[in-house]
């Protein structure tokens, strides 16, 4: 009976027109979805949806601005109390005030109507704006509107820096208008034209991040093309014929047409910033391809006959084809499991392109390399032409790791690797969760966003915050909790309880901070008059004063629009770890005092980067080892089942995780912490660390059956299939590298790195453990003739029949056309 | 028989021609306001498809239908850009009535009457005020009832509002969430006492406030943590210049002074009418400038048929529409057969976030039936649309004084960038007990106009 891979490998050849009208026919349908595919940042998607800080978030969505853009003007030679930075600070918020998406009632500077002096006289309230209708321009006005910052003691502190030579544009977005690119593009422009020699303009925010990321998508698709250039010429280099880069080219393509079209299909768009990640697959393609192809040329070179070294190889390879791609699909599936949407649809898109590869890379080669030319330097490419060829120096190199793994090298090689496995060990136990930087950590220290951030945080309370949420209980719309005395009195409560710490938060600031200003004012100007009765009627009161000629707008940073739930924000000089653990210790501190229910309302922790920045880091810390975990689980079943060995399985977890262990170790060396970026590296680089462990698994395997000899065995695989692998990542390293050094942003340039270590270190173990752990092992599987993984075929067999038919040019046309059915039967019985 | 030359085409090519030269003068078959003098209609003024939307549709709509987000394309033509997009996206329904072709039932009687009495008498002075031929304030009714240009259009809604000699509307407002939720509710009390231009009374003047133009207070009666807040608004004769405005919040017991000229911001938390709103020409007409006519057309407005007086008890309106199904009121248009567009920018404001507002003046009785304003960048930010009525449904009727009362009904204000609705209706009572009141005569000052008057509603 013929194994299921040899009858499909050759129903899909002999029905090769109904095939590729198949793949052709799937593909016109992925292609239609292609018109809807869409790359764009959900910032919310960015974080996990479970965690109770983002739950805090999502339902308190504007405290903590990160739909606010805020812009700094720097004077660098003096201070801002002059007509020409006043002239500058009343145009830019004038020009701020078009920018597209801009909610125009949430503007705030010191050139606005809502930045306001207040004072009462004998006959009435003197509330005016800091400016009048025009920017101050005589030393009087001056004089006037500096003598009105003074006096306003939250300008004073938010708005004008202490030293007096900055101050800020504070611009609120409205997220269903928000388009990132235009806004940034516009918003760009205006600081750009408003630098000069005697002024610096700062800009940021989350939507200024998220359109630095737009305005690098464009330089991120230059390095993908070099990528993708590199990868085609190494291509051509190595194989030097049609063949070899023609099938490759078209599969990949072809997978990203179904990739693509897929999430086209599915109408969910695709965070910029993965799209790594399709290139990566673009790569594992071409390196499915090239196991093929490399194959294929060894037994062309052995049966002369494309046709049969097509369905041979297909036989031969789509076990362990469809095996490596199958767990590499999981493997970037299982990353779904963390409850981070992005990440959720990057699993989906991601894990369903890779399993396409099944059809597109598996199926497509052979009946590409059937339509394609026969290629003419098989001989070289298989080394055994030219001795001068560079193959030949690879086979060397190949044999002599090889032997690392057999005879008495193994010994030394096995304490070396145990060596290197504890000293990571211990290396990894010190690794950090999270990268934190001043600003984001999508773009390098430097880059005008990360300057930006840290100017602001230098002038400033900053962009760092904490937010304690104080949510309403009561169903009814109308019920306005932040009017309470209970409420206000126990934000005071906790502020005071804060700022009383030995480290303190920089600033604090609440719906409630407003309240006493306001009741000062509407009793008459008396500063005895500031402190609240404590009672509903006193602080609704003061709360409708505050609110007389603006509006909850206004407000939206401290109080929800309809007053029902508030904030206490709270400041901090940075967001290391250190100074997160710190605030978030602090804050938990004072609620165990101060208690989190109350009969109007409960105290929630909480929003801000503050919090959003250790969702992340605590989400990134348990799934981190649950993806690992999982993958294990996944590998261990599918490769026992292959492999019907539970040691083949295990035999295959050890070198990958140590490749994990040793990433690691090595990004403790370089001081990379484990955040959400890194967070699908590890899922993927278990994918290509397996992949490499089966093929050459099988390699050994099926060399050991024809030979039964192990270190023969090792020595064959390591010299051919170690050749795909060591060449598949070395133009996956080439391919890769240049986003290191030519992408100005960091998450790219970490990315690169990280991959480039992922695919170095995974091919060093594999093509030095596998073979070291079946040598030291000698797994009784190895033996077995009933795996699923491979058919084993016996090269030289072949060789000489073809020699033999070469030898017999009489054989009739009858024996032609008997020479389908018989061939793979032939292998069969080859076989020792 | 209908004459052929009149059909559709022919008004759209009339409009065109209009619009095209500037030409703001009302009627399409004849001149529209010396019609009126003459029969107090207008059907000689315009063609059969502007008096009908049967006609004018071409029979796809009739009175009596409702315009939903099916049949909405059909009238896409005749509503302004965000009705349409409230029929379209949000569920919005509009019912259709017939063509109001009397005109004594869009105005108040008295001030149709000095409309017509003192048609031709009003000039502009130096200042760019009205006045009228001797150089007095105006005399009363529209002063510009055919008028030919954005500034007299605009002097029509401006030197009365409300267009009785007195009025107290009571108000009972809703704010609406995008989400569909209630945000705020409010019931108060809104005042005005015309000084000039009286049209009830024998003198057009209230002696001693000739340089003034109204009074207008402002007070709220619910909830309760806005019981007793109040607002005064003294304007000026002159319109160059800002209004005085005194407020007053009961916890603080004292009357203060406040800023006037800041006048983009809410008038209260969560509603989104800014005091340059009201009636679509709430700041001083001259603080604001480059007004223009951008264009004739038929429009679809609710100037009939939209008092519940029968129907509510309390006159109140169903709601509908929303993601909660209670962000529009049910209201009744009718095709009105021309309406004049005008622009104005805000150029005596260097801060207004405003960069322009549209007004959309139905030619019949000059008063406005949509209101749009822009952003700076030129998109649409807000909707302020009002319904007019006469207060009169078969046997039942409300009077202000010997006639029935033409008022407004209830208004939808959408800030469509932010979605906010505020929508309210003129009401029969409120909480507090107040209810509408019209040409009460001078008493209506002591009682609410005042200082101490706007002090005594808070305690």
């Amino acid at each position: 009976m013929e194994r299921l891979s040899v009858r499909l490998a050759r129903a899909v050849l002999s029905y090769r027109r109904l095939s590729l009208f198949a793949i052709v026919a799937v593909t016109a349908f992925f292609a239609l979805g292609l018109k809807n595919v869409e790359l764009r940042t959900i910032f919310t998607d960015l974080l996990p949806k479970n965690h109770p800080f983002v739950q805090t978030y999502t339902d308190h969505p504007n405290f903590g601005n990160p739909l606010t853009v805020t812009i700094m003007v720097k004077r660098k030679d003096g201070d801002i109390y002059n007509p020409e930075t006043l002239a500058k600070v009343w145009d830019l918020t004038r020009d701020v005030d078009l920018a597209p998406g801009v909610d125009h009632d949430q503007i705030l500077s010191v050139a606005t109507e809502k930045a306001r002096y207040a004072e009462a006289t004998p006959d009435g309230i003197d509330s005016r704006p800091l400016m009048e209708d025009h920017p101050p321009r005589t030393a009087e006005e001056i004089a006037e509107f500096r003598s009105r910052v003074l006096k306003s003691p939250n300008v004073r502190t938010f708005m004008v820096s202490e030293d007096e030579t900055a101050t800020l544009i504070n611009a609120t977005f409205i997220e269903r208008l928000l388009d990132y690119g235009e806004t940034f593009e516009y918003l760009d422009d205006l600081i750009a034209n408003a630098r000069d020699d005697n002024h610096e303009v700062y800009m940021a925010g989350q939507p200024v991040l998220t359109g630095w990321v737009y305005f690098y998508q464009q330089q991120m698709f230059g390095i993908f093309a070099i990528t993708a250039i590199a990868l085609l010429l190494a291509l051509v280099f190595y194989m030097r014929n049609i063949v070899g880069v023609v099938a490759p080219l078209i599969t990949s393509i072809v997978a990203a047409i179904w990739g693509f079209g897929f999430v086209g299909w599915l109408g969910q768009p695709i965070e910029p910033l993965i799209m790594v990640v399709p290139l990566l697959l673009v790569a594992r393609s071409f390196s499915h391809c090239v196991q093929f192809t490399e194959r294929y040329y060894e037994i062309l070179h052995h049966v002369k006959d494309r046709r049969r070294a097509a369905e041979l190889s297909l036989s031969v390879m789509m076990a362990p084809g469809v095996l490596g791609i199958t767990t590499d699909a999981l493997g970037l599936f299982i990353i779904g499991v963390a409850p981070i949407p992005a990440m959720e649809r990057f699993a989906l898109f991601c894990g369903f392109w890779a399993l396409i590869l099944i059809p597109t890379n598996v199926f497509l080669t052979p009946l590409l390399i059937m339509l394609l030319p026969k290629p003419r330097n098989v001989d070289r490419m298989v080394g055994s032409g030219n001795p001068e060829s560079g193959y030949r120096g690879i086979r060397i190199l190949l044999g002599l790791i090889g032997r690392l793994s057999i005879g008495k090298m193994s010994v030394l090689t096995a304490i070396g690797v145990a060596t290197l496995a504890v000293v990571s060990f211990g290396k990894v136990l010190d690794i950090k969760i999270g990268n934190p930087v001043e600003g984001s950590n999508l773009l390098w220290e430097d880059s005008e966003f990360n300057v930006a951030v840290a100017n602001i945080n230098a002038h400033f309370p900053g962009l760092n915050t904490l937010e304690v949420v104080f949510e309403s209980k009561s169903p009814d719309t109308l019920d306005r909790v932040m009017r309470k005395a209970e409420t206000v009195l126990t934000m005071h409560r906790l502020q005071h309880l804060l700022e009383s710490q030995p480290n303190p938060p920089e600033a604090s600031l609440s719906f409630a901070d407003y309240l006493p200003e306001a009741n000062r004012l509407f009793s008459g100007g008396n500063p005895k008059w500031a402190p609240l009765d404590h009672n509903d009627a006193a602080v609704s009161a003061a709360a409708g004063a505050l609110m007389v000629g603006t509006g909850p707008k206004a407000f939206l940073h401290v109080a929800d629009f309809e007053q029902r739930n508030g904030t206490v924000s709270l400041w901090y000089k940075d967001n290391k770890q250190e100074t997160v653990d710190e605030a978030l210790f602090q804050a938990r501190a004072a609620l165990e005092i101060i208690g989190t229910e109350f009969d109007d309302f409960r105290i929630r922790l909480g929003s801000g980067t503050i919090a959003l920045q250790q969702s992340i880091n605590d989400t990134v810390d348990t799934y981190q080892w649950v993806i690992l975990a999982l993958l294990n689980v996944v590998i261990l079943i599918t490769c026992s089942y292959a492999y019907r060995s539970v040691v083949a399985g295990v035999l295959l977890l050890i070198p990958v995780n140590l490749s994990n262990l040793l990433l690691g170790a090595v990004m403790v060396e370089m001081g990379i912490g484990l955040d959400v970026n890194t967070l699908p590296i590890a899922a993927i680089g278990v994918g290509v660390g397996i992949d490499y462990g089966i093929y050459l698994l099988s390699r050994i395997y099926e060399e050991y059956q024809l030979r039964k000899d192990m270190a023969a065995a090792i020595l064959t695989a390591v010299t051919t299939t170690g050749k795909a692998i060591f060449f598949t990542a070395t133009i996956v390293l080439i391919g890769i590298m240049p986003w290191y050094f030519l992408s100005e942003l960091k998450f790219l340039a970490d990315m690169g790195l990280l991959l480039v270590m992922v695919m170095l270190i995974n091919m060093i173990i594999a093509l030095i453990v596998v073979p070291l752990l079946v040598w030291l092992i000698r797994p009784r599987f190895i033996d077995s003739k009933k795996l699923l993984v491979s058919e084993g075929i016996d090269l030289s067999a072949l060789s000489a029949e073809t020699d033999a038919k070469a030898a017999a040019p009489r054989a009739n046309a009858a024996e032609a056309a008997r020479h389908r059915e018989i061939d793979l039967n032939e292998m069969a019985l080859a076989r020792p | 028989m209908r004459i052929r030359k009149y059909d559709r085409d022919f008004s759209r090519r009339v409009f065109m021609e209009k619009s095209l030269k500037g030409i703001a003068a009302a009627g399409v078959l004849s001149p529209l306001w010396p019609e009126i003098a003459k029969s107090g209609t207008i059907d000689k003024a315009y063609p059969d498809e502007l008096l009908s939307i049967e006609l004018y549709t071409k029979g796809q709509v009739k009175p009596g239908d409702v315009i939903t987000a099916d049949n909405v394309d059909v009238v896409k033509d005749l509503l302004d850009p965000i009705a349409y997009r409230q029929v379209k996206e949000m569920g919005r329904r509009i019912n259709i009535v017939e063509t109001t072709r009397d005109v004594t039932k869009l105005f108040p009687h008295e001030y149709l009457e000095a409309t017509l009495r003192n048609a031709g008498r009003a000039r502009f002075d130096a200042n760019g005020n009205v006045v009228t031929d001797d150089g007095s304030p105006w005399i009363g009714g529209n002063p510009f009832p055919n008028a030919q240009t954005g500034e007299e259009a605009f002097y029509n809604l401006t030197l009365s509002w409300g267009r009785h000699d007195e009025s107290v509307y009571a108000v009972r407002d809703w704010d609406i969430s995008p989400n569909g939720t209630l945000s705020y509710q409010y019931d108060f009390v809104w005042a005005e006492q015309n000084t000039v231009g009286l049209v009830a009374k024998p003198s057009p003047y209230q002696a001693g406030a000739e340089d003034k133009l109204r009074y207008q207070a402002v007070w709220f009666t619910s909830p309760t943590d806005a019981r007793g807040t109040a607002f005064l608004n003294t304007w000026y004769y002159d319109q160059r210049k800002f209004p005085d405005l005194l407020g007053y919040l009961p916890a603080f017991k004292r009357v203060r002074n406040f800023p006037t000229n800041q006048r983009f911001e809410p008038l209260v938390p969560g509603i989104t009418i800014f005091l340059s709103d009201a009636w679509a020409a709430g700041d001083p007409m001259l603080t604001w400038g480059n007004y223009k006519v951008v264009g004739t057309k038929p429009h679809l407005g609710a100037v009939s048929g939209n008092w519940t007086g029968k129907t509510n008890a309390n006159w109140e309106r169903e709601v509908h529409g929303g993601p909660n199904g209670q962000t529009f009121f049910e209201d009744y248009k009718e095709l009105i057969p021309e309406v004049l567009v005008v622009e104005a920018e805000p150029t005596g404001y260097p801060r207004a976030p405003v960069g322009k507002k549209r007004v959309y003046i139905d030619m019949r009785n000059m008063m406005f039936v949509s209101y749009l304003t822009y952003d700076r960048r030129g998109e649409i930010w807000k909707s302020f649309e009002p319904a007019f009525s006469q207060y009169k449904d078969g046997d039942a009727a409300f009077m202000d004084g010997g006639h029935p009362l033409w008022s407004w009904t209830h208004v939808h204000s959408h800030d469509v960038q932010s979605n906010r609705m505020s929508r309210f209706v003129q009401a029969k009572q409120i909480t507090g007990g107040f209810g509408p009141e019209y040409n009460i005569g001078p008493s209506i000052y002591d009682r609410y106009l005042t200082a101490q008057a706007i002090r005594r509603f808070g305690t």
